[in-house]
């Protein structure tokens, strides 16, 4: 049974799924290596929850006991209490595992660790561990209080224990779990790929407007939102680095192969809505 | 000396006009239906009747292997099997008079090329009938080289009074949606094929994860995999690139005509 959980890294990650695991009625200790970041952590919680009161969601008696439940630590030997510690730090694989390892020196044998890494291996970041059998993938989506997907990836050196464990922890936060092998893109991130790719070619191939091929795929296929909105809204370059990503580690397969269109409009600082421009303009945009 | 009247098309209007419908299920039947619905005389004839029979009203839309003098309007509805597709594209050239339409399915073949194995041209647009989406509001057409300004008005107003809007896009095999749509089936075959999930999973993982309206295996099945699998290898024969190869776990199923379920 988990009944503590540390998490590394107080970003719009780290900072999202620890709101969810307190609502959730489960300790949280809040670690982040620059205190600034720390705090605005707690302050992207408490803000999400105030409108979550404010929209009827939430009651106030939830907000108040889910922000106690949240402590902030100031040095990692703090989560040696945790019977599960995840992190959500910078997607680099030697931060990864010197966290883990030093974690390692300062945690009890059965604490699990958990990886929201979205574009590394969970077994390489294992490698190395006295116990790599206690490291999972949970893969959060973001935001991470509305996403009900997490994707739990079983590394190679992953133990079968380890994984029933993430699985009811998952399922006990409200989330659905999915069962993944540690390949590059898991499911999400992989089978994304031709939504934008394809997309993106038929507008190079000039078959039809950007507008278009948006409106389409609304309208005929159902989508919420077209590819090319899409990238406007979840960034240009964030969409290219992770498809860059999936070219890189599948060894240029062409199927992942990212797009010309979309490296100019990066290299031109057209990254989408948070620039103001991207495949649309959003200038009448108020700055906030 | 009389000048030769100039190939156009006529417009069809609803109550009055009388649609004939050749081609494939449920294609057949899609269109079949929403135009009896909206009050066209309709008149189809499948490639092979499908084992199901739809129980349609007789007043509304006959079966017939002739196609009478009267149509206003021709379809062709094939997507799978090109050398029928050919064949009824020539009984349709042959029986409708020139002020006649034919709108044919070009996702798997362009409608330039259908356009070059009949005589009057002029009369042929290709549009994207893809099985499940015919009752949306939205419809792409490609008109080909051949295509007057007046077959695409007759085009438009056809669909109009069908209740739909268009899109005008290049003649291109796999046009828009259907491209789109069936290389994320085939990215999800080729992801199954990896085992890297169950297939439930891969849809709930699409579904929840990246707001999908449907999983793309379950999806497949809806819109039938032989379908899928002629449109990507349509494309793939096309492009003749790397990119497009077909997953051999979705040429299987499309063979075996059964979906895997787990």
């Amino acid at each position: 049974m988990i009944k503590h959980v540390g998490i590394v890294g107080a970003g719009t990650m780290g900072s999202g799924i620890a709101q969810v695991i307190a609502l959730s009625k489960i300790d949280v200790a809040l670690y982040d290596v620059n205190a600034t970041l720390q705090r605005q952590g707690i302050e992207r919680i408490q803000a999400e929850l105030r409108r979550g009161i404010q929209k009827g969601k939430l009651k106030q008696e939830q907000m108040t006991e889910a922000m106690e439940r949240i402590r902030l630590k100031t040095s990692i030997s703090d989560l040696g209490h945790c019977d599960l510690v995840l992190e959500a730090v910078v997607e680099d694989l030697k931060v990864k595992k010197d966290l883990f390892r030093h974690l390692e020196q300062n945690s009890k044998p059965t604490t699990i660790f958990a990886t929201n890494t979205s574009s590394l291996s969970i077994t390489s970041i294992a490698a190395g561990l006295a116990k790599p059998d206690r490291v999972v993938g949970l893969h959060f989506f973001n935001p991470a209080h509305i996403m009900k997907l997490v994707e739990v990836i079983r590394g190679e050196t992953t133990g079968e224990e380890v994984l029933q464990s993430s699985v009811e922890f998952i399922t006990h936060l409200g989330k659905t779990p999915v069962l993944v092998k540690d390949i590059p893109g898991f499911i999400v991130n992989r089978i994304a790929r031709p939504f934008y790719g394809e997309a993106l070619r038929l507008a190079g191939e000039h078959v039809a407007t950007i507008e278009q091929i948006d409106r389409i795929t609304r309208s005929t296929g159902g989508f919420a939102m077209g590819p090319f909105e899409l990238m406007d809204l979840i960034g240009i370059d964030v969409n290219l680095a992770v498809t860059q990503s999936m070219y890189d580690q599948n060894f240029g397969e062409p199927r992942y192969r990212p797009h010309p269109i979309q490296k100019r409009m990066v290299e031109s600082g057209s990254l989408g809505k948070k620039t103001r421009r991207g495949f649309y303009s959003y200038e009448d945009l108020k700055t906030i | 000396m009389t000048t030769k009247a100039k190939d156009t098309v006529e417009k069809p209007a609803p109550r009055t006009s009388q649609i004939f419908i050749l081609g494939e299920s449920p294609l057949v039947e899609e269109y079949a239906e929403l135009c009896a619905a909206r009050g066209y005389s309709v008149t189809i004839a499948w490639n092979n009747p499908p084992k199901i029979k739809s129980r349609f009203d007789t007043k509304l839309i006959k079966t017939s292997s002739t196609i009478p003098a009267t149509v206003s309007v021709g379809m062709e509805l094939t997507n799978t099997d090109l050398e029928a597709k050919k064949q009824n594209l020539k009984k349709l050239d042959n029986a409708l008079p020139a002020t006649a339409p034919i709108l044919s399915s070009s996702i798997t073949v362009s409608a330039t090329e259908q356009a070059s194995w009949i005589g009057q041209k002029h009369r042929l647009v290709g549009i994207c009938a893809f099985p499940t989406f015919t009752d949306k509001p939205l419809v792409e057409v490609a008109p080909t080289v051949y295509s007057p300004k007046e077959t695409l008005e007759v085009v438009t107003r056809f669909y109009t009074s069908l209740g739909k809007e268009i899109e005008l896009v290049q003649d291109r095999i796999g046009m828009v949606l259907p491209r789109i749509l069936c290389q994320l089936i085939n990215e999800s075959v080729f992801a199954l094929q990896d085992d890297i999930a169950t297939p439930r999973d891969i849809d709930t993982a699409m579904k929840l994860g990246a707001n999908y309206p449907k999983g793309p295996l379950e999806w497949a099945e809806l819109i039938g995999v032989r379908q899928v699998f002629a449109v990507l290898s349509a494309i793939q024969q096309d492009l003749n690139e790397d990119r497009y190869r077909v997953s051999p776990l979705l040429k299987q199923m499309a063979i075996a005509g059964e979906w895997w379920k787990s």
